[in-house]
């Protein structure tokens, strides 16, 4: 435990070592929900509209709660997993008296950490700049259920990086390609990041809903806005854990099937 | 005058086949690409036509308007992509010092540097956009001087991109920084999916006037509509070419300033 808990410390320093890079990639959050936040505002300029389900206030949540919401799951440093198999530096790792997965899970935790404090900073100045109208959940229990399904998600996440960090085990030269396609763009849109996925069609939602994605910021938003509640609630939490689960298994019969033609080229 | 725009017509082309040739051999990539690049753009498409069809308009603009605005946006950015992708490389040519190798040939290092290696997967995805923006333009019934403004107003933009790009190049040589510096110009002119009208001052006046993305977008797009006065196609040509001029005086100032590091 102590060995991890070394690995945070320094993970943490190593991101404030490179204070520019951070800086600008959190620019980069902030102007990213510009779009979002002044694209919803204007659709809901007027305080009594409601469409999609939602009034002024519910979807300018929507838009801040997926500012908190991305810091915490999506802020990964386990993209690198994919770049360690590719190079070979992977060799590195294997032989060490540490857990591969426990290394990495304790560096997203420390990315995670640290992109948490500074989104909570971005949160309140755009709050303090933007005044918009905000709802603030009190039911304990949602907040339970909320914070649960963040857990859940930051594990959706992790276990889909580490599945595509197993693919440069057979076909190196995609590494980035299959990052790009996977979190860049279908992350990107079908987690609900950019809109909430129920203003799309019935039969589209359906599709979105039986993938892993919805449930890495869709899903937590719509608890903490007590959108989904009971045993719909109940459900969703169910099939969260059902893919943590199926990824889980999957991840770990394509590890050991990767290991095993893992050759170490430059390593 | 001719002479040398030939040559660097064939340099550029001889660049271009080399960088196509280095994408072509690796066809999963290539695939992997092409398909999140449509993927993409489809879905951002389905986006603003269920959301359209929730709300009727934005900010006053129809449905079709919203996607032409989208679609022209599109345009400039996957043009400027298919022409400056060597833009993404040159971080690495100044840490290692090939940029060197760069300054010593008898070719203009801004040109190679900024066009050197066209990306073939954008080039792929032009004809489409193009059609599609045709056939959105044409919905509008422009009069042939809108047309002729829309593709002025396109140039322009296309000028300022340009701008932009030279400048991030500068900013590389000065800071080595270069991977955000391009990202956040991208996250600035993706503003320009939508009117700028959408947004509130200051963040309007930014985005129209010091950093341009409402005249590098939104005004062509505008022009097609015949929401456009001369005065705003004057101060558009002024923004482009002035742009243009101050980023190669901040080229040329970097260049100074390149200390050949770790060469």
């Amino acid at each position: 435990m102590r060995k991890y808990f070394h690995i945070f410390k320094i993970s943490f320093e190593e991101e404030l070592a490179y204070k520019w890079n951070f800086i600008l990639w959190r620019f980069r959050n902030v102007l990213q929900i510009f779009l979002t936040y002044f694209l919803w505002s204007t659709v809901y300029s007027d305080p009594t509209r409601q469409i999609f389900g939602y009034d002024r206030t519910e979807i300018l949540t929507y838009v801040f709660g997926i500012m908190i919401v991305r810091a915490l799951v999506l802020s990964a440093k386990a993209m690198s997993v994919g770049n360690d198999v590719a190079s070979g530096d992977l060799s590195n790792y294997l032989v060490k008296p540490m857990n591969y997965f426990k290394y990495w899970m304790t560096r997203d935790i420390a990315s995670k950490a640290l992109n948490l404090i500074f989104a909570s900073v971005e949160f309140a100045v755009l709050f303090i700049i933007l005044k918009p109208p905000f709802f603030f959940q009190k039911d304990f229990g949602v907040i339970l259920a909320f914070l649960v399904s963040i857990i859940l998600a930051m594990l959706i996440y992790f276990l889909i990086l580490f599945l595509l960090g197993s693919i440069p085990f057979w076909v190196p030269e995609i590494g980035w390609g299959s990052h790009f396609l996977v979190t860049v763009v279908i992350v990107e849109a079908l987690s609900g990041s950019l809109f909430p996925i129920n203003i799309l069609p019935e039969v589209l939602q359906s599709i979105i809903l039986a993938t892993p994605f919805p449930y890495l910021i869709y899903f937590p938003v719509q608890v903490y806005l007590g959108n989904i509640t009971g045993w719909a609630l109940f459900g969703g939490l169910l099939i969260a854990i059902s893919w943590v689960g199926v990824l889980w298994t999957f991840l770990n019969v394509v590890w050991q099937k990767g290991l095993k033609v893992y050759q170490s080229f430059g390593g | 005058m001719a002479k040398k725009l030939k040559k660097y017509l064939k340099i550029w082309w001889m660049m271009s086949v080399n960088s196509f040739s280095v994408v072509l051999g690796q066809k999963y990539a290539l695939i992997i690409f092409l398909t999140g690049k449509i993927f993409r753009f489809s879905f951002f498409f389905l986006f603003i036509y269920f959301l359209l069809k929730g709300t009727g308009q934005i900010a006053g603009y129809s449905s079709d308007q919203i996607i032409f605005f989208f679609l022209t946006f599109n345009i400039i950015e996957v043009v400027t992509q298919f022409l400056f992708r060597e833009v993404y490389k040159f971080r690495s040519m100044i840490i290692k010092g090939d940029f060197d190798l760069v300054l010593v040939k008898p070719v203009n290092s801004l040109f190679r540097v900024l066009m050197g290696g066209a990306d073939i997967i954008d080039l792929i995805t032009i004809p489409p956009l193009v059609i599609l923006t045709v056939i959105y333009g044409i919905s509008f019934h422009p009069a042939l001087a809108e047309v002729l403004i829309y593709l002025a107003l396109l140039m322009n933009g296309f000028l300022i991109a340009t701008a932009f790009h030279i400048t991030i190049l500068a900013f590389a040589i000065i800071t080595l920084e270069i991977d955000h510096a391009v990202m956040i110009y991208r996250d600035i002119t993706s503003l320009g999916k939508f009117p700028v009208d959408i947004y509130k001052e200051p963040l309007k006046g930014l985005l129209t006037y010091l950093v341009p993305v409402g005249i590098m977008v939104g005004l062509p797009a505008k022009a097609i509509m015949g929401l456009i006065t001369p005065v705003g196609i004057i101060i558009a040509v002024l923004i482009g070419v002035l742009s243009m001029f101050f980023a190669l005086r901040f080229w040329n100032f970097a260049l100074t300033k390149y200390t050949s590091a770790s060469s």
